[in-house]
């Protein structure tokens, strides 16, 4: 929408070709770039192109020459009301009040909330907002900046964006500011408390972004001192229900993108069955002290040191998923190389340490591209470094290299259009044009570099690896916002 | 407890601060396309965007057609220096 916006403040006209149910968004995203009436037809999500084509292609030339009607013609200045106080009552009619909820058509078609994420919240008063303020000394109308500079990762369709110390953060999609007090007062919603805070904050430097149409899942990772201090659930369990640290802090997420991004199912947030993990948010830890010997704990894998308390905040694609072993399958693989996963591996009969992730990766690249976030517990972790993985990075590395597969395997996915644009450009590791190279050259599945993968080793007993189908997020720093 | 029930309290505001923004009239329409030049921005969803180039050319032979094609919802987008020379775009499919 900003080009299209630059181009109709340049004085070219412009028609945009796209799906109805795209129509709330171009419309929403148009008022936050100057241009809500720019002109739009419909194409089909089902006709055959051909066919779709001659039911539309007048319209479109006509909305380069048709003249403009009077409310395209309107300008002026949209600076919608902006109170400090949003409401004045008793705590049932303030509970009410925030919960409330409007009609949102197609494709949606169903009350969404406009302040809350469906469930109640704790009504941010005055009085619990002064509160949760004694949890940092930032000052309560202080705008919130980036704290430190780093240059994002390369790709597409991640969450990654570059910033700069001092930079004002803007919110993703409506490009909205926030104060300290703004989420001081989402914390209050979502049932945080003081010492929770830092964390929060931290959280929204990172734009609490909400991805695109696909599937995207938004999570937290903290890492370092605070995981303790807080009292985080790092073990069994820990993504599920019940714990008092990770669940606020993960719906702090989903609430500041309701609230500070502005984002709305059907509107803005087009993600199309929209993700589970999303649904009261997603917050998890690292068990540091469960690293096997020279692994990097996640503050130190992004250049912070290891007293140092960050949240990596994560937007990924795939989804989650893990593998099942049978009861006593892994056991028995690494105590005595029995069961089915030795056969696979043809270790029969070999006592462990072994590579388990041999028998994992059977089916990790087979209807997705790129780097993965494996969260395992420490035995398997332990297993691995024991099978010769010392570092973090060889095990990234491993992975990295089993993800090649020849081009012509490589032609047959949907997405490989999306990263090579169209095959019109250079791939990223053997720097040839895609064009040129024969189709048994091999070309990896799992992203441009080893280390856009990540470990998380978790303090869970019952042997599991669980596959956050994306790579790492971007790091923020906890202790800044202390 | 009745007086704690009807207790009024301020309560703050969690949305985002909007910055003022400036609405801008759509650009002019054009009085006609012959001898024009219209960009044709493509953004993936190739069943659509080839079967519609090459409608547009075909039929449409007076007008001076440029193209920049992208496989990604991002535009390919025009330079400066194109945009002056250019009368009027289409995008597609994407927004």
């Amino acid at each position: 929408m900003p080009y299209i916006a630059k181009l109709e403040k340049a004085g070219v006209p412009t028609v945009i070709v796209d799906f109805e149910d795209q129509l709330n968004m171009i419309r929403h995203t148009g008022l936050e770039y100057g241009v809500p009436n720019a002109r739009v037809v419909h194409s089909s999500r089902t006709i055959p192109g051909p066919e779709d084509v001659e039911n539309w292609v007048e319209a479109v030339l006509e909305g380069l020459t048709k003249p403009l009607t009077k409310k395209e013609k309107e300008s002026g200045r949209y600076a919608p009301p902006q109170e400090r106080i949003l409401f004045e009552g008793t705590l049932d009619e303030a509970q009410a009040f925030y919960q409330k909820n409007r009609h949102v058509p197609i494709p949606v078609d169903a009350p969404i909330c406009v302040y809350t994420d469906g469930l109640p919240i704790i009504v941010p008063t005055e009085e619990k907002v002064k509160e949760m303020l004694t949890g940092t000394s930032h000052k309560p109308d202080e705008l919130i900046t980036y704290q430190r500079s780093v240059e994002a990762p390369a790709g597409f369709a991640g969450m990654g964006i570059s910033r700069k110390k001092g930079d004002v953060v803007k919110f993703h999609p409506n490009e909205w500011t926030a104060t300290v007090e703004k989420v001081a007062t989402i914390a209050v919603m979502a049932g945080c408390k003081p010492e929770h805070l830092p964390v929060i904050l931290a959280i929204a430097e990172s734009g609490c972004r909400t991805g695109t149409t696909v599937m995207n899942s938004q999570a937290v990772c903290l890492s370092g001192p605070i995981v303790d201090e807080l009292q985080m659930n790092t073990g069994c369990g820990m993504f599920g229900p019940g714990s008092p640290v990770n669940a606020p802090i993960g719906r702090s997420y989903q609430l500041m993108a309701i609230n500070l991004s502005g984002s709305i199912p059907g509107v803005n947030r087009m993600s199309s069955l929209g993700s589970p993990l999303n649904n009261g948010g997603t917050c998890f830890a690292e068990r540091a002290s469960s690293l096997p010997p020279g692994w990097l704990g996640l503050n130190e894998e992004y250049s912070f040191e290891k007293d140092d308390s960050v949240v990596m905040v994560m937007g990924f694609e795939g989804g989650i998923s893990g593998r099942q072993f049978s009861p006593g399958g892994y056991r028995a693989l690494q105590k005595s190389g029995h069961g089915a996963i030795a056969r696979r591996l043809g270790v029969k009969g070999t006592p462990g340490p072994h590579n388990w992730l041999e028998y994992y990766i059977h089916s990790l690249w087979a209807n997705r591209e790129g780097p993965v976030t494996l969260v395992m517990i420490p035995e398997m972790a332990k297993h691995l470094y024991e099978y010769g993985f010392k570092s973090k990075d060889a095990v990234y590395e491993w992975l990295w290299k089993k993800s090649f597969r020849p081009v012509s395997e490589y032609r047959d996915r949907s997405w490989g259009d999306m990263t090579t644009n169209g095959w019109m450009g250079i791939e990223s590791v053997s720097k040839k044009h895609w064009k040129e190279m024969t189709d048994d050259f091999p070309v990896p599945m799992g992203g441009p570099n080893p280390v856009n993968n990540c470990i998380i080793v978790a303090s869970s007993e019952e042997e599991i690896c669980l596959n956050l189908e994306g790579g790492r997020g971007q790091a923020y720093s906890i202790d800044a916002w202390r | 407890m009745a007086a704690t029930k009807d207790k009024v309290y301020k309560c703050l505001n969690p949305v985002g601060i909007q910055e003022p923004v400036d609405i801008s009239p759509l650009a002019p329409r054009l009085d006609t396309l012959e001898g024009k030049t219209i960009h044709f921005s493509i953004t993936g969803e190739p069943d659509i965007t080839i079967a519609l180039e090459k409608k547009l050319k075909m039929d449409y032979p007076d007008i001076n057609w440029t193209a920049k094609k992208s496989y990604t919802p991002m535009p390919n987008q025009l330079t400066d220096e194109e945009i002056k020379t250019t009368d009027g775009v289409i995008l597609g499919v994407c927004w």
